[in-house]
């Protein structure tokens, strides 16, 4: 059976933006709004260290695939929207969701509100009951009346709302979520399960992102992970699980350093 | 918990799936559990072009049903290895920005200025072009159409039917790009060293030490992607040194940041070749040896030039006894700021290395008022290690083997003859801007200057201006002074994508399609020791009634001014852009359009010569490939005195050179020399005449060798005691993509940058003294202007020194990129408003860089 996982090699990545970005032309995410951040991967950055020893480094984030997923666990709804599917993706079904937002208060790697916590990111985001998804490409003003358009508009001369909606199908998820529900990284199986890689993966220019089943000892994903020593996010403050920790058994693994020098901060 | 009966029903589905994952499936679509299809809508992939930053990718866009909506790079190209950066991906957002003029517009208040609304009303694509020929009209009537002006910014290769061509055939001196505003100081490094006026190509993958200096190539500069895709490899294959005052991405990964105090870049790159020098780590093979094989360069000693035999390269041994041999690393520490040590090991690394080794001169190191010597002295250290044309090392483009658009000269009447030769208005040539572009005096274009060449009306008032792809008001340093310069200009017309900053000011505004999703055109790029030709093509229909600036709209005005009785840019379109094919005649603005990219290109793609690299057959194949890679450029090309080339001109019996007068690579510049020399007789001065009026201090033959010039600060360190940085971020477009969400979103992505916010970093000890806490606001002024923005503690740059990214402050150009765009409130502050205008004069260009402005900062 597959265990789909992702491993992050540090060192190669430039965090570039590219895969944040790509993910949400894939998926057609909103625009941040009302502290949810609907960015299904993002980053969160360290800095320590005076000058000039200072340091820094950038961790790409995105839903951990969690194998003790609390997400699944305080799903109420039977049969759960938050669910694991048999290859190890926690996967929503839109449809059986109730914006209930239990699995986004129980997972360690998301925020309520980013902005009132504080926090750098958020893998589960809500889609407000109160407003249709994608307020941007429904608003109707326009800058220079009759000279430039509006949201609304753009989206209906283009057709789609938003206008650049890749259109993809899956019997869990649709490509633009409805309001009133969460949503979150799925591994992109819609591509997965067509032998595509995750979007994000597909559109790292280092080739930092490896994605595969980390049961098949000759995957790309095993081989890094048994090559150097892998390291799993324990919250969404950047903090690692410690060795013996187990966390909630999360399935994006990090390997390699950042940077290149040794640490003097 | 109540459950819906839908879900009800979808949930005996819910847990195994019916067809396998991983390994590509043959069948179109994989089953849903609910009976229907997984996957991706249909879609093809169109390709186009990038131009999100120079590095002008070759890319695929993903057209759904007419809808672009995603971005990869050409899965043919070496030059981006088939992916985009971040930037790729974020201009969806731009083809769909909700604030894109979809009308040509006409201005209805008179009254000119920031924070004037203009009101813009919808006018017909007619009653636009109509208004601008009149005025263009007026001039030739008044036998003054040199106060026409033709501003450039972002440009295809289809650029000359407009820029050149058009100015020219009406009678105008004045086509003015924007060349200068950001990078030519770099290119002067290159030719007067080794006679190359251009960008260069670094062969990173093969190179076993790299030395960024004044940029960061994962972030900006010209291979952008090329080096994404490497950098991981390089820096277990090599040791990478990152030089810059600030923390950029590459100085964060690399294996040494040298945070150098601004300006100082020449101390550094002097006593770098000092130390190679007098250890003896020159490559041999390039700069040749001591007759004897005795090493005489010894600190504060001169060495006699006929000890010395040279190979490649022309006035090592001057070079050393004119500038080197007392900068010594313990000397160069002290102005730098660089541990003396440290600066020793970067020698012996780079010496130990060679000739696999790459000093990467980017702008930051040589964008300021002194910074032409420092990107010199940087760029020969290239000379030092035979990186030359060396693999691992660096190198020119290969060859993109297009041709030229068809002579006008037939078509320019009398008129046009005599006035298209007058001084051109941004004041090239004069005694302070030698604008020295290929040796010649007023070769180059002084973009920044021609603001107060409109307000000083020297040498000619303007009248009628056109912009293209442009926003000078927001892109050049001093915008103050473009302000005032636009109000001024009676009759404005712009062409853009967006009501930008320079927008506010045109009595009229045509709609521009954008490029890389519906313009149609090329460029020519490289990276990897590959030259690359990309297509930029339309890849959807665009949404508005828009026109392509640099053929369209020419065209289109080529036809009211015959209707005007000015038949001559009409005639020239018409007669000279047949398509190559079929000896058709254009009929229209998308015809010419085609045809001259077919004729420029047609080397490609004709079949009548072996060009090498990949063999296209035929104009539809290159249009469905959208791009052409050349062979790999051929290492140690020009080895061999092959730095330079000299021909007989036919008519004048003189001898021309093209590339370095001695034909070596030149530590002493005979070139330099000659083109100084010639500017100063011009001028009727000396060289040192020359180089007091530009603000260089060296003097005699210093003046011919790479050299530390002190930098140059405006503002007195007592009432401006910080120094202001400017950097590239990651997500700018070239200043265009902050309308997008995407933008402001992932700006953070920028090390000590966060989303939707304009940060100035200041070290946390200078933050404690003026009790400034992270978050608040602060005001920074310099000697010509005041922005406010948030302040950022931030141990990633040096006490005394602040940095904020370019980009932000736009007070205009849509609702995302402006706080309130109908209030014209900024959302931060434009770097340039505080950088006043000044100059790296020999080459021309826009100081930006090298902490040239003074700043005080307070808490607000
Ligand atoms: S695309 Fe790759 S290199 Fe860029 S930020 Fe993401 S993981 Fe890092
Ligand atoms: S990261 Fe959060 S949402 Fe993702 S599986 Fe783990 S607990 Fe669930
Ligand atoms: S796997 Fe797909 S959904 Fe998840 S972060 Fe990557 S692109 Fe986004
Ligand atoms: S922004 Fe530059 S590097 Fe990025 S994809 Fe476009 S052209 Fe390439």
């Amino acid at each position: 059976m597959n265990r789909y996982a992702m491993v992050i090699d540090l060192q190669k990545c430039t965090s570039c933006g590219a895969c944040a970005i790509a993910c949400k032309t894939e998926n057609n995410t909103p625009n941040r709004s009302k502290g949810q951040t609907f960015n299904w991967a993002d980053y969160i950055h360290e800095a320590k260290g005076r000058f000039p020893n200072m340091e820094f480094r950038t961790i790409p984030v995105l839903c951990n695939h969690c194998s003790d997923a609390p997400c699944v666990e305080v799903c109420p709804v039977t049969p759960k929207a938050m669910f694991k599917t048999k290859d190890g993706i926690t996967m929503h079904n839109d449809e059986r969701c109730i914006g209930c937002r239990r699995c986004q208060r129980a997972c360690p790697y998301s925020a309520q509100d980013v902005d009132k916590d504080k926090a750098a990111y958020s893998v589960i985001s809500f889609n407000d009951a109160s407003s249709e998804p994608h307020g941007f490409y429904r608003d109707t003003k326009e800058l220079i009346k009759g000279c430039t358009a509006s949201g609304k508009e753009i989206a209906k001369k283009a057709g789609s709302l938003p206008p650049d909606h890749n259109r993809y199908s899956h019997q869990d998820y649709e490509s633009v979520r409805r309001k009133g529900i969460v949503e979150k990284c799925i591994f992109c199986e819609h591509r997965v399960k067509k032998g595509d890689q995750p979007y994000c993966v597909a559109s790292c220019p280092a080739k930092a992102r490896v994605f595969g089943d980390v049961n098949d000892k000759k995957s790309d994903v095993s081989r890094l992970i048994k090559k150097y020593r892998p390291l799993s996010l324990k919250n969404n403050k950047g903090a690692f699980l410690k060795d013996q920790e187990k966390g909630t058994r999360p399935h994006v693994y990090y390997v390699r350093s950042f940077k290149a020098r040794p640490s003097k901060a | 918990m109540k459950i819906k009966r839908r879900d009800f029903l979808k949930a005996s589905v819910a847990a195994g799936a019916a067809v396998a994952a991983n390994g590509p499936t043959l069948n179109a679509f994989a089953m849903g559990q609910k009976g229907g299809a997984i996957g991706e809508t249909a879609g093809d992939w169109k390709p186009s072009s990038c131009q999100g930053c120079t590095t002008w990718c070759p890319v695929e866009i993903f057209v759904q049903n007419g809808r672009a909506v995603k971005v990869r790079g050409n899965q043919y190209s070496k030059q981006n290895d088939g992916f985009v950066c971040s930037k790729g991906h974020i201009s969806l957002q731009q083809l769909y920005d909700p604030d894109r003029v979809k009308v040509p517009m006409k201005r209805t208040n008179l009254k000119k200025g920031r924070g004037i609304d203009p009101k813009f009303v919808p006018i017909s694509w007619d009653e636009a072009l109509n208004t601008i020929a009149d005025r263009m009209m007026e001039l030739r009537k008044t036998g003054d159409p040199e106060k026409f002006l033709l501003m450039r910014g972002r440009y295809t290769y289809m650029r000359d039917t407009l820029y050149s061509a058009l100015p020219k055939v009406f009678g105008s001196p004045n086509s003015i790009s924007h060349s200068s505003i950001c990078a030519e100081a770099d290119k002067f490094g290159s030719y007067f060293t080794e006679g190359l006026w251009d960008y260069r190509d670094y062969d990173l993958s093969h190179s076993k030490y790299v030395v960024l200096w004044g940029m960061d190539p994962i972030s900006s500069n010209r291979m952008i992607p090329a080096s994404i895709k490497r950098f991981g490899d390089v820096l277990d294959n090599a040791t990478v040194v990152a030089v810059d005052p600030r923390l950029s991405t590459a100085a964060a990964k690399a294996h040494e940041w040298l945070p150098v105090l601004p300006g100082t870049d020449g101390a550094l790159a002097s006593a770098i070749a000092h130390v190679i020098l007098k250890e003896g780590l020159w490559h041999k093979e390039f700069v040749g040896d001591f007759k004897d094989g005795k090493n005489r360069f010894r600190t504060g000693k001169t060495v006699a030039a006929s000890t010395f035999a040279e190979k490649e390269t022309n006035g090592v041994v001057a070079w050393w006894n004119i500038e080197l041999k007392n900068k010594t690393p313990g000397w160069a520490a002290k102005i730098t700021g660089v541990p003396s040590k440290k600066i020793t090991a970067v020698a012996r690394g780079l010496g130990k290395a060679a000739p696999h080794a790459i000093v990467w001169l980017g702008p930051g190191a040589a964008m300021h008022v002194r910074g032409g010597y420092t990107a010199m002295a940087i760029h020969a250290l290239n000379g030092l290690l035979g990186s030359i044309d060396n693999k691992g090392g660096v190198m020119p483009s290969a060859k993109v083997p297009v041709k030229k658009i068809p002579k006008y000269s037939k078509y320019q009447d009398e008129l046009a003859k005599k006035h298209s030769k007058k001084q051109k208005i941004d004041q090239r040539g004069y005694l302070t801007f030698p604008a020295l572009k290929k040796g010649k005096s007023g070769g180059g274009v002084v973009t920044n200057n021609v603001a107060q060449a409109i307000l000083d009306k020297d040498p000619n008032e303007i009248k009628v201006a056109i912009g293209y792809m442009n926003n000078f008001v927001f892109s050049s340093t001093g915008t103050g002074r473009w302000e005032k310069a636009l109000e001024k200009i009676p009759f404005f017309a712009h062409l853009t994508t967006n009501a930008s900053e320079m927008t506010q000011y045109a009595d009229i505004v045509l709609p521009c399609a954008i490029t890389k999703y519906e313009k149609l055109g090329f460029l020519k790029t490289k990276a990897n020791g590959y030259a690359t030709c990309t297509l930029v093509q339309p890849v959807v229909k665009p949404l508005w009634d828009v026109k392509m600036d640099e053929t369209e709209i020419p065209w289109l005005l080529a036809e009211k001014l015959k209707e005007r009785g000015f038949s001559n840019l009409y005639d020239y379109y018409k007669n000279e852009f047949k398509d190559p094919e079929t000896g058709k005649k254009p009929a229209n603005g998308r015809e010419f359009t085609e045809y001259s990219l077919k004729i420029m290109t047609a080397p490609l793609w004709d079949g009548k010569k072996d060009v090498g690299g990949d063999t296209i057959k035929g104009w539809e194949e290159f249009k469905k490939r959208g791009m052409w890679n050349s062979s790999h450029y051929k290492y140690k090309k020009r080895w061999g005195g092959k730095f330079g080339k000299d021909s007989v001109d036919k008519k004048t019996g003189k001898t021309k050179t093209k590339g370095t007068k001695t034909h070596k690579f030149e530590f002493y510049s005979e070139t330099l020399k000659e083109a100084l020399g010639k500017h100063a007789k011009k001028h009727k001065t000396t060289v040192n005449g020359v180089l007091k009026a530009c603000n260089y201090t060296a003097r005699d033959e210093r003046a011919f060798v790479p050299h530390y010039e002190p930098p140059y600060r405006r503002g007195s360190k007592k009432r401006y005691p910080f120094v202001f940085i400017d950097y590239k971020s990651k997500l700018s477009r070239e200043g265009r993509s902050q309308n997008t969400p995407w933008f402001q979103e992932f700006k953070h992505v920028d090390p000590g940058d966060q989303g939707w916010q304009d940060l100035l970093k200041i070290n946390p000890k200078d933050a404690k003294r003026l009790k400034i806490k992270d978050g608040d606001t602060v005001k920074v002024t310099s000697t010509v202007a005041s922005i406010v923005v948030t302040a950022k503690l931030w141990e990633g740059i040096r006490p005394g020194t602040v940095s904020k990214a370019y980009g932000q402050g736009h007070w205009a150009y849509g609702r995302v990129a402006a706080e309130n765009y109908d209030a014209a409130v900024p959302r931060g502050g434009n770097n340039n408003t505080i950088m006043p205008a000044d100059y790296e004069r020999l080459s021309g260009s826009t100081a930006r860089n090298g902490g040239f402005t003074g700043v005080r900062i307070q808490k607000v």
